[in-house]
C-alpha cells in the first residue's frame, strides 16, 4: 500500500523536476554540451600520462579508462539526482519553506531526496558507458558475465553510499545553516575518484576506503568488472554500504528532532 | 478540537555581540541564553470555532501555531489536536490540518501552481474525484481560473496568496492554522481572503486559528480572541466582551465644529482623522449626547462606533505591562514571533 | 560616489568584511577545502614519478609544484562573480548603488578582508613545504621571493578583475553562472592548475601564453619553484592583463549599470 504511494510520489516528483528543467530550454542543451566538455577535460591528464608510459600503480590505459568511465557515470548520478535536491533543500531550510515539507504526511527524507532532478545529466550516464565500452575494446576482450554482475552490484552500492553521505550533509545543514558551498566540497573531494585507488599513498588509500569511501565509488566497481575483486570483498562492500545507509538514516532522524526542537 | 494545557516552549539562542574582538572570541566559545517564547499557555478550542490569536511581535503566536501543527516539540505541557499529539506527526494528523504562513511559500517558483497542486495531491493521497471536486470549489471561491496555469513567479502577491491557500487546502483539512495570511495584501484582497476563510469554515465545519496584525481580519472573522503577550495568555474570550471590558465607552464622531467647552461637557475628545471630531462617550450617556449633537445645525455625518481594536489592544498590553515588569522580562527580539 | 568617499570608507568596510568572514567560518573552511585538485594530482604524479622523473619533473618537483599551486589558488580565489550575479538577480544591487561608495570598492573590501583568514589556512601548507622534498626545489633568495610576492598580488588582482567582469555579465545574461563553469574548465586546463603547463602538448602551451589563465596561477607557481627564467616577462604580461581585465570589467560594468537603471533588476 505504502509502496505504491511512494512510487507514485516519485513519479510525480520526477515529472515536476523535468518540467522545471525544461522551462529554460536553451539551458538544457547547453548543460548537456558542458557535460561532454567536462568529460573531455577529465580525459586530458589521462592521455598525457599514458602518452608517456605504459602503466601507473599496476593500471594500464584500458583499466584506467574503465575507472574514468565509472567516474563519469557516478558524477552523472551525483549532479543529476543528488546535488540538485541538496541545493534545493538547503535553500528551503534557509528560507523557512522547509517547514512545509514537515507538514506533509510523507517521510521527510523521501520528500527531501526527490525535491529536484536534472534530467539532462543522462548524457553523463551515456558518455560513461561509452568510455567503458571503448576501454574494453582497448583491453581486447569483453568482461565475463559474473564480473559484469559484480560490477553492477557495486555501482548500486556506490550510489547508496553517495546518497547516505549526502543525507549526512543535509542533516548537518540543520545545524550550520549556510552550506551552499558544501556541494562544491562534495564535488571537489569526489574528483579524486577519477583515479584508481592504488595510486594514492597507503594512508590516503585507507582514508578513501573507510572514511570517505571514494574507492567504493569507482575503483572497486572497476576492479569487479575487470575480474580483479574476490567475492568476499564484494560482499563486504555491500555490507558496509548497508550499514552506512542505516547510520545516515539514524542521524537524519536525530537532525529532524533537533530542528523541530529549536527552529524559529 | 484543540486542547492545550500548560504549554511551554523555551529556546536556547546564542548571543552574538558586535565588534571584531567578540566575533573572534565566538569562533572558539559561544554563549547561550534561554528565551521563553511560550511560558504556561492553556486553552481549548472546539470544532468549527474561528479564533483570533493576537499579540505583539515576539509574543509567542507563531511558536504556539508551530507547536500545534507539529513543527516544534513542546518543552513541557500537553497538546492535543483531534486526539493526536502534534509533534508525533502522524500521517493521519497531518492530513487533517494545514498551516499557512503568510511570509513563507510552498508553491514551486518556476512552475504554474497547477504543478504544485498535482504534487500535493500525490503527497496527501487525494483521489482524482475528490481532487477535482475540491479544486472546483476552491477555484470558484478564490477566482483561480486564469491563475493556475501561469508560472508562480509571474503572479502578483495577492494572486500568489490565493494560490498558496488553494495548495494548502486541497486536501480538505478540518483544522486551519493561518499565520498572517493577509500580510502585504491590498484591502480588496484581504476582504476576499477573509470571506473565503469564513465560507470554508462554514461549509466544512473547519476549526480556524488565525493570527494577524490587521485588526480588521480579526473583527471580521473571529468571534473569540486569545491574546498572548510575553509568552502568557492575557485574555481569552468573546471579542465584543473584550472591547466592552477594556473600553466600554463608545466613540461618537462627526464633521463640523462645536465649541470646545461644550464638547468637553459631552465627552472626552480623542484623536480622529479625516477632518472629523471624535469623542468618547460612556454608554449610559449615549442617548443624551447623540440627541444633543443631532440638534446642532453645525454637526453632520454623525457615527457611533466601538473603539478601534488597535486602541483596545494597546490598552490591554499597557495594562498588562506592570504585571510583566515583576517577572523576568524575556528578550523578545531573537525569539520566534 | 567619489573616489575619496570610497577610500575613506575602506578601513571600516575591511573591518566589517573580516567580521563577516569570521561569522561564516564553517562556510569559509568549506570553500577553502574545495581546492583539493592539486592534492589529488599530487598523489597521482608522485606515484607516477616515484621510480623515475616524468619527463622534466622529478617527484620533488611535483610536490613543490602542487603545494605551490595550492597556496596560490587559496590566496587568489574569490567568489565575487557569484556575489555580483546574486545581487543583480535578487535586485539587492539597487541598495548598493544608493551608497556614496563605488560598488567596486565594496567588493574589493569584502574580498581583501578574506585574505588574512585564507593566509592563516595556507600557513600549514607552507610549513609542509619546508618539511617535504619540496624545500630543495623552491627558491629561497630574497629577490626571487619578492618577484613571487608581486606575482601573487598580480594574480589576485587578475582573478578579481576577471570575476568582476564575469559577474557583470549577469546584467545581460540570464544564467551567467554557467559561464563560471566554462571559465573554470578553461582555467583548469590553461592555468597549470590541473597539470604543469610544461607537461602539456606544445600547442596548448602556446595558446596558454596568450590567455590570462596562466598568469592567475601557473606564472607565480613557476616563479616559486625556480622554473621561470623569464620571470620579468611573465610579470610584465601578468600586469598587462591586470590592466586589461580591469578595464574590461569597468566597461562591462558601466554598460551593465546603464541597462540595469533603464530596465530595473
Amino acid at each position: 500500500m505504502r509502496l505504491t504511494y511512494y512510487l507514485r510520489l516519485l513519479w510525480v516528483s520526477i515529472k515536476t523536476s523535468a518540467l522545471t528543467s525544461m522551462q529554460y530550454r536553451a539551458d538544457f542543451v547547453v548543460q548537456g554540451l558542458m557535460s561532454l566538455v567536462w568529460t573531455a577535460l577529465a580525459l586530458v591528464p589521462l592521455l598525457i600520462l599514458y602518452d608517456h608510459q605504459q602503466a601507473v600503480a599496476g593500471w594500464d590505459f584500458g583499466p584506467a579508462l574503465v575507472v574514468m568511465g565509472l567516474f563519469v557515470i557516478m558524477r552523472g548520478v551525483l549532479e543529476g539526482a543528488i546535488n540538485p535536491s541538496l541545493i534545493a533543500v538547503v535553500e528551503r531550510i534557509r528560507s523557512g519553506s522547509f517547514d512545509y515539507t514537515l507538514l506533509k504526511p510523507a517521510d521527510a527524507q523521501f520528500l527531501v531526496s526527490t525535491t529536484k532532478f536534472e534530467p539532462w545529466r543522462v548524457v553523463d550516464l551515456l558518455t560513461g558507458v561509452g568510455l567503458i565500452i571503448y576501454a574494453f575494446v582497448r583491453i581486447g576482450h569483453a568482461p565475463g558475465l559474473g564480473d559484469l554482475a559484480a560490477g553492477a552490484l557495486l555501482v548500486a552500492t556506490a550510489i547508496a553510499v553517495m546518497y547516505s553521505l549526502w543525507i549526512l550533509i543535509i542533516a548537518a545543514a540543520f545545524w550550520v545553516v549556510r552550506l551552499d558551498n558544501l556541494t562544491f566540497l562534495l564535488g571537489a573531494i569526489f574528483d579524486a575518484a577519477r583515479w584508481p585507488i592504488q595510486i594514492f599513498p597507503a594512508v590516503w588509500r585507507l582514508i578513501f576506503t573507510f572514511v570517505i569511501p571514494l574507492a567504493l565509488m569507482t575503483s572497486y566497481p572497476a576492479m569487479a568488472v575487470l575480474g580483479r575483486l574476490d567475492a568476499t570483498t564484494v560482499l563486504a562492500c555491500v555490507g558496509g554500504a548497508a550499514g552506512f545507509f542505516v547510520l545516515s538514516r539514524a542521524i537524519w532522524t536525530l537532525a529532524i528532532r533537533s530542528y523541530t526542537s529549536a527552529s524559529s | 478540537m484543540i486542547r492545550v494545557r500548560d504549554l511551554a516552549k523555551h529556546f536556547k539562542v546564542h548571543k552574538r555581540p558586535p565588534g571584531l574582538a567578540a566575533a573572534l572570541k565566538s569562533v572558539i566559545h559561544r554563549t547561550y541564553t534561554t528565551v521563553k517564547a511560550v511560558d504556561g499557555v492553556s486553552f481549548t478550542i472546539e470544532r468549527g470555532e474561528r479564533v483570533g490569536f493576537l499579540g505583539p511581535n515576539g509574543a509567542g503566536k507563531t511558536t504556539t501555531l508551530k507547536v500545534l501543527s507539529g513543527l516544534l516539540h513542546p518543552t513541557s505541557g500537553e497538546v492535543s489536536v483531534d486526539g493526536h499529539r502534534p509533534h508525533k506527526r502522524d500521517a493521519e494528523f497531518l492530513r487533517r490540518i494545514t498551516l499557512v504562513m503568510g511570509q513563507k511559500q510552498q508553491l514551486i517558483w518556476d512552475l504554474p501552481p497547477a504543478e504544485t497542486y498535482a504534487l500535493n495531491q500525490a503527497v496527501f493521497g487525494v483521489s482524482d474525484a475528490d481532487f477535482a471536486k475540491t479544486m472546483a470549489e476552491l477555484s470558484s471561491l478564490l477566482d483561480l481560473e486564469a491563475l493556475a496555469q501561469k508560472p508562480t513567479r509571474q503572479l502578483s502577491l495577492g494572486e500568489r496568496m490565493k494560490c498558496e491557500l488553494a495548495a494548502a487546502l486541497l486536501h480538505r483539512p478540518t483544522t486551519l492554522f493561518l499565520d498572517e495570511p493577509t500580510i502585504g495584501l491590498d484591502v480588496a484582497m484581504q476582504v476576499t481572503i477573509r470571506e473565503f476563510v469564513r465560507e470554508y469554515n462554514q461549509r466544512h465545519d473547519a476549526t480556524v486559528m488565525l493570527t494577524s496584525h490587521y485588526m480588521d481580519d480579526v473583527v471580521a472573522l473571529c468571534p473569540r480572541v486569545i491574546v498572548i503577550d510575553g509568552g502568557h495568555i492575557i485574555h481569552d474570550g468573546d471579542l465584543r466582551r473584550l472591547v466592552k471590558t477594556m473600553m466600554p465607552d463608545k466613540r461618537v464622531s462627526f464633521t463640523g465644529t462645536v465649541a470646545p467647552d461644550q464638547l468637553a461637557r459631552l465627552g472626552r475628545v480623542v484623536p480622529a482623522d479625516g477632518g472629523r471630531t471624535s469623542i468618547e462617550v460612556p454608554e449610559d450617556r449615549l442617548r443624551e449626547v447623540v440627541g444633543h449633537l443631532l440638534g446642532l445645525d453645525a454637526v453632520h455625518d454623525l457615527a457611533i462606533e466601538d473603539p478601534p481594536l488597535e486602541d483596545v489592544m494597546r490598552k490591554l498590553f499597557k495594562d498588562h505591562k506592570p504585571a510583566e515588569a515583576a517577572a523576568t522580562p524575556a528578550p523578545a527580539a531573537e525569539a520566534a514571533s | 560616489m567619489t573616489l575619496r568617499a570610497s577610500v575613506r570608507a575602506m578601513p571600516t568596510m575591511l573591518r566589517v568584511g573580516m567580521a563577516e568572514t569570521i561569522a561564516y567560518r564553517a562556510e569559509m573552511i568549506v570553500w577553502i577545502l574545495t581546492t583539493t585538485m592539486p592534492l589529488v594530482m599530487l598523489a597521482l604524479w608522485t606515484s607516477v614519478a616515484r621510480e623515475a622523473p616524468f619527463r622534466a619533473y622529478a617527484q620533488a618537483d611535483f610536490v613543490a609544484y602542487y603545494l605551490a599551486a595550492l597556496i596560490v589558488r587559496n590566496l587568489t580565489s574569490n567568489w565575487v562573480a557569484w556575489q555580483i550575479g546574486e545581487e543583480i538577480r535578487m535586485g539587492t544591487l539597487s541598495m548598493r548603488l544608493l551608497r556614496p561608495v563605488h560598488p567596486f570598492a565594496g567588493y574589493l573590501a569584502t574580498h581583501l578582508a578574506a585574505i588574512p583568514m585564507r593566509a592563516l589556512v595556507v600557513l600549514p601548507v607552507v610549513a609542509i613545504m619546508f618539511v617535504t622534498s619540496a624545500r630543495d626545489v623552491i627558491v629561497t633568495d630574497a629577490p626571487r621571493l619578492a618577484l613571487f610576492g608581486v606575482s601573487v598580488a598580480g594574480a589576485w588582482l587578475l582573478v578579481f578583475a576577471t570575476f568582476v567582469a564575469i559577474g557583470a555579465l549577469a546584467f545581460f545574461l540570464e544564467k551567467s553562472m554557467s559561464l563560471v563553469e566554462v571559465y573554470f574548465g578553461l582555467f583548469m586546463l590553461l592555468s597549470g592548475y590541473m597539470i604543469p603547463l610544461d607537461l602539456m602538448p606544445g600547442w596548448i602551451r602556446d595558446v596558454a601564453t596568450w590567455l590570462p589563465f596562466r598568469y592567475m596561477l601557473g606564472g607565480p607557481v613557476e616563479i616559486l619553484i625556480g622554473r621561470a627564467p623569464d620571470a620579468g616577462a611573465v610579470l610584465a604580461a601578468q600586469w598587462a592583463w591586470v590592466a586589461g581585465m580591469g578595464l574590461a570589467a569597468a566597461l562591462i560594468w558601466r554598460a551593465g549599470i546603464r541597462r540595469f537603471e533603464a530596465y530595473g533588476a
